[in-house]
């Protein structure tokens, strides 16, 4: 197998219109966008300025424009277009059809929809995975390139702007009223996060590589978090990178503000990896982005390590849980573990090489 | 199955195109018990994999078996439904996790004794979807790799599986 690397990346978020707008944020300390949709009490860290388009066509047109500026920002759109292109989401293209309740096409329709804007020529798989749909996205991209069958992938994580989520989380209690605080001593839930990322992804050596990892369902659970199964993912992600627990530098955490999960992920953490990695956290600036996480959050990582900046915790860590969380590294990270787990025992590793980190 | 790639053979395979009527009677026989909570889309899933499961004479699926499900529909039709009692502001707990098709998935981990590396996986053609799921397989060095295309249409339903192992 040969090596995977990140091309470019691409975000649309909370934080801003794209990666260098985000690190701005985070450098600047500027709370991110939260806003409620209409008729909602919950909080959402909302992509758009404004209400949500009021009809189909120009919601449609609105996400349209963003996910090209997305992929034209991690410069797929400069390549041939011809690779594998994985369009990974939780709600799809929900947000215009909830509006009408009109429904036309399969689920696949929207990927091909998407092809459409961005003048794709590649094959198009759909990743409809809940939350590690991105994750899942990326690993396949990565088996493709590293046996050679291509050499370029796309990945788009889609979160896009849509009242169904909300309702159906709230509908679960999942919501916090306020902002997330993962590992948090007064944590009440998770906070949506709205976002688009792209993931240009290739045979040709760049600053990060993509080594290894591994998306495990284990269903005794089906809308929360195990340690057997995020354990075994963890092992396989490692194994596949070709390292150990003491080589990882940085955990990114799944973490989203919940009473339980959070717990089960930091005292697993804190078993498997000791004391010696620095824990982070993104859900406080994104917010959850679901199915587009994993390519949300690792184009903020990489564009955090690459700015030395990084996201201030305002909160306080539980401290039996998470004592060090937000204590973020003092120079760049060789090997990071983002983590990730989601609706349907869904637990995903991943890890990365920073190359310019010594 | 079109797309089959070496070194995986077809051990066993189920096709219900559509179920016999009495298919959710079937899957509470082969189960033990009626599943809870699962929408149509996950049932039909569920049924398959059992049926397929049964031919292969497995009663669990192996742990280091992996999973593709593809599907066109996906859990379409509760996620319609679903929006429809958002619109009118009806709570929809079971709802909404009905229409996540990762439930599926999950309902093999409870029903079958899983845990293992799976996902969904959706492509125009699924022969494309099932050579991706094959090579994905093979480099995660799994025993065996089920395959499932599951649709719920409206009132057409169909679930078809496939049981490989390396031949």
């Amino acid at each position: 197998m040969r090596p995977t690397y990140l091309q470019g990346a691409g975000l649309a978020s909370a934080l801003g219109p794209d990666r260098t707008a985000a690190v701005h944020s985070l450098r600047t300390d500027v709370l991110p966008h939260m806003h409620r949709h209409v008729g909602f009490d919950w909080p959402v860290h909302t992509l758009w300025d404004g209400e949500m388009p009021v009809s189909e066509e120009a919601w449609l047109a609105r996400a349209r424009e963003t996910v090209r500026a997305v992929a034209r920002e991690s410069g797929a759109l400069d390549t041939a277009r011809s690779g594998p292109l994985f369009v990974a989401s939780s709600s799809r293209d929900i947000g215009a059809r909830e509006q009408t309740l009109a429904w036309h096409g399969d689920t696949h329709a929207f990927s091909e929809r998407v092809v459409q804007w961005l003048d794709w020529r590649g094959p198009v798989f759909s990743v409809f995975n809940a939350c590690t749909s991105a994750v899942q996205a990326l690993l396949s991209a990565q088996r493709c390139i590293g046996a050679g069958e291509c050499e370029e992938a796309l990945v788009l994580g889609l979160e896009l702007p849509n009242r169904y989520t909300v309702a159906g989380l709230a509908s679960m209690q999942l919501l916090a009223p306020g902002r997330a605080q993962p590992c948090g001593t007064a944590r009440a839930g998770l906070v949506v996060g709205e976002a688009v990322a792209a993931l240009h992804v290739g045979a040709a050596p760049a600053r990060w590589r993509i080594d290894g990892g591994a998306c495990v369902v284990g269903g005794s659970n089906p809308a929360g978090l195990e340690s057997q199964s995020l354990s075994r993912a963890l092992d396989l992600a490692l194994a596949r990178s070709g390292l150990d627990a003491s080589d990882i530098g940085l955990v990114k955490m799944h973490a989203v503000g919940s009473g339980v999960n959070d717990a089960l992920e930091a005292v697993l953490l804190a078993e498997r990896l000791g004391s010696h990695a620095s824990w982070i956290t993104l859900k406080p600036s994104l917010g959850h982005t679901l199915g587009a996480a994993g390519a949300a959050e690792f184009a903020l990582l990489a564009a955090c390590q690459e700015a030395g900046v990084w996201p201030r915790l305002h909160y306080r860590p539980d401290p039996a849980l998470a004592p060090r969380l937000g204590q973020v590294p003092t120079s760049a990270v060789k090997h990071l573990l983002l983590l990730f787990a989601g609706f349907g025992g869904g637990h995903a590793a991943l890890v990365a090489t920073d190359q310019e980190a010594r | 199955m079109d797309g089959l790639e070496a070194p995986w053979r077809v051990a066993a395979q189920s096709c219900a195109a559509p179920p016999t009527p009495l298919w959710r009677e079937d899957l509470a026989k082969l189960l033990g018990a009626r599943p809870r909570r699962l929408g149509t889309w996950a049932e039909l899933g569920l049924y398959g994999a059992c049926t397929c499961l049964q031919a292969a004479g497995l009663g669990v699926l192996p742990s280091q078996a992996m999973v593709c499900v593809a599907s066109l529909s996906g859990s379409e039709s509760a996620t319609h439904a679903t929006a429809e009692q958002c619109r009118d502001g009806l709570p929809l707990p079971f709802g909404f996790l009905q229409s996540q098709s990762s439930q599926l998935l999950a309902a093999f981990g409870q029903w079958l004794q899983w845990e293992g590396e799976g996902g969904f996986l959706a492509h125009r053609d699924p022969a494309c979807a099932w050579r991706l799921a094959q090579r994905e397989a093979l480099q995660a060095q799994a025993s065996g790799v089920l395959l499932g295309q599951v649709e719920e249409s409206g009132v057409h339903l169909s679930t078809q599986w496939w049981w490989l192992v390396r031949g």
